[in-house]
């Protein structure tokens, strides 16, 4: 499937190479190979293998960069998941002062499924506006906000979102960094209910998801066994109408250089839900599927995080990491065997260990990257362990003048 | 495949679009490479060339030396990377020295807390724009 992508897409790219030498811009191309345990990262292990390619071209003009990506992923097994995405995006740099500046960014996206996920298909916007300025050269003081909205295939998801952050950090002669940050959130599904039946429902419907497709199993079963569904179980109401969540969030990072080759940093994120709660009583998660549940809106709760940076010679580099969350979903009910609520509200705690080797050369990059997860939750069907292995490259031609610009 | 039929007209589109222009004189000459190891005193963004956005320009101090100079790093790096005062850098660059000013490096690598930033290649063509070490648009700060 990929080899039929990459057919249309490589002569598209050898054209723009020809026809545009000297014209500032810089190709960007990527190929990576995944390899999951758990796709549908439930109690139901299944393995699949992930081919994803992109395209990016970046051109800036005076304070103006526009960036046109497009990207293809093909899933060997589950063929339904295999998804095209594109972006489009512009973003401006406006100086204000000699330490200061304000950027402005606008784009669009798409994310287009087949068959089963078809659901997930959506088309979406962001703005951003952010400030940054030197309090003192040691020290640097961002405020940001960022708004989103995106209409999808099953307008169950249908949502606008918005976040305000404000984060100052400040460098010390010990080669150390301390960073806070403050964050407010607010998301909005615009329509996330499905009206109520005529005759009475049980409280854990199989899945409809509106546009769904068809039905599935229900929950409780893992995403495997959906024929049609799209992980959410949504709930009755008669009113419709739309329903928020809300959050604000505290994080402290610090980080520590040690020599040359050596970068170590542990941050802390706590967050509290402040409004709502989440529209649905049950939600799944996909590997490498964009998914209105794994995102920042959802949960209240901690995240402890511990990295190193090790930097070798000849351009090697090694990353690793560990994360630990404990993460509590308001709203979302954890589910039983049979699918009925089991009276919890779900609660996971997740370690999950990441590495990731990578070798620059002067025009590309290849990587290897790795990681475990271990899942515990209220929610039986989200107790899992697994691995996900990944590798590729990434390749990068500027197509610029020689010289200052 | 439609979807990449609409992307071509873009990409003629673009290509009409002439590419920005550079000051007379101040450009990357591979004979003036060096490489120095220096300490950041100052950040700044600073009008380099005509018709272009300001560059992020760090001061810095030579370690031993204690000598001065101008580095010349990107324009867009301003919002991508948070460099500090006090931080050590290694750079490697195109020195331009013109008497009665701060001599000034025009970076093609730079080397900050142990990680390796490729701004230029061997011959100066910039490359800041895109590759590994850069995400662009909303993407450079968001939160999915």
């Amino acid at each position: 499937m990929i080899i039929k992508k990459m057919r249309h897409i490589i002569p598209l790219l050898m054209i723009a190479a020809t026809l545009l030498p000297g014209w500032g811009a810089t190709f960007y191309l990527s190929f990576s190979q995944h390899s999951t345990q758990n796709l549908f990262q439930t109690r139901d292990a299944v393995s699949d293998q992930i081919s994803a390619f992109s395209l990016a071209i970046d051109q800036d003009f005076s304070a103006l960069s526009l960036l046109v990506k497009a990207e293809y992923s093909a899933f060997r097994e589950a063929s339904g998941l295999s998804f095209f995405a594109a972006d489009l995006g512009l973003d401006y740099l406006v100086p204000a002062g000699r330490k200061s500046a304000f950027y402005f960014a606008a784009g669009v996206a798409g994310q287009f499924y087949r068959q089963t996920y078809e659901p997930f298909t959506s088309l979406g916007a962001n703005l951003l506006g952010a400030f940054k300025t030197y309090l003192a050269p040691s020290s640097i003081m961002k405020a940001q906000w960022q708004g989103a909205y995106a209409a999808y295939k099953d307008p169950l998801f249908d949502y606008l979102s918005q976040t305000a952050s404000l984060s100052i950090d400040k460098y010390f002669a010990s080669r150390t960094t301390v960073k806070a940050d403050a964050e407010w959130g607010y998301k909005y599904f615009l329509h996330p209910f499905v009206p109520e039946p005529v005759e009475a429902a049980p409280l854990a419907m199989p899945m409809s998801g509106g546009g769904a497709g068809g039905g599935g199993t229900g929950s409780g079963g893992g995403g495997q066994h959906y024929q049609g569904g799209s992980g959410f179980v949504p709930r009755y109401s008669s009113a419709g109408g739309g329903a928020g969540i809300g959050h604000v969030s505290v994080s402290l990072l610090t980080a520590q250089g040690i020599g040359d080759a050596v970068g170590l940093s542990a941050s802390a994120v706590r967050q509290w839900v402040v409004a709502g709660e989440n529209p649905f009583l049950s939600i799944e998660e996909f590997y490498f599927v964009q998914n209105p549940s794994a995102d920042s809106f959802s949960w209240e709760g901690h995240q402890l995080n511990g990295r190193i940076t090790l930097a070798f010679p000849w351009d090697v580099s090694l990353k690793t990491g560990y994360t630990y969350s404990d993460k509590t979903y308001p709203g979302v009910e954890s589910l039983g065997a049979d699918g009925l609520p089991l009276g919890l509200v779900r609660n996971d705690r997740r370690r999950l260990l990441e590495a990731r080797l990578q070798k620059d050369f002067r025009r590309f990059s290849v990587f290897l990257a790795y990681s475990h997860v271990d899942n515990s939750s209220t929610d039986p069907l989200f107790v899992w362990k697994s691995h996900f292995i990944m590798g590729g490259f990434e390749w990068n031609l500027p197509t610029g003048r020689k010289g200052g610009v | 495949m439609r979807s990449m039929i609409m992307v071509l007209p873009l990409l003629v589109a673009l290509a009409a679009v002439p590419a920005t222009g550079q000051g007379p004189g101040h450009f990357y000459n591979v004979d003036t490479e060096i490489g120095i190891e220096a300490t950041v005193r100052e950040i700044v963004l600073e009008p380099r060339y005509k018709g272009t956005v300001p560059f992020l320009v760090l001061r810095v101090e030579e370690s031993g030396t204690a000598k001065a100079f101008d580095v010349e790093i990107a324009p867009s790096w301003f919002f991508g990377q948070d460099v500090h005062g006090g931080e050590k850098v290694k750079i490697v660059g195109s020195l331009t020295e013109v008497p009665g000013t701060k001599p000034t490096i025009i970076a093609r690598e730079l080397k900050l807390r142990g990680e390796t930033f490729k701004l230029r290649d061997k011959r100066g063509f910039p490359s800041w724009q895109g590759g590994p070490q850069r995400k662009r648009g909303i993407r450079r700060f968001g939160r999915t």
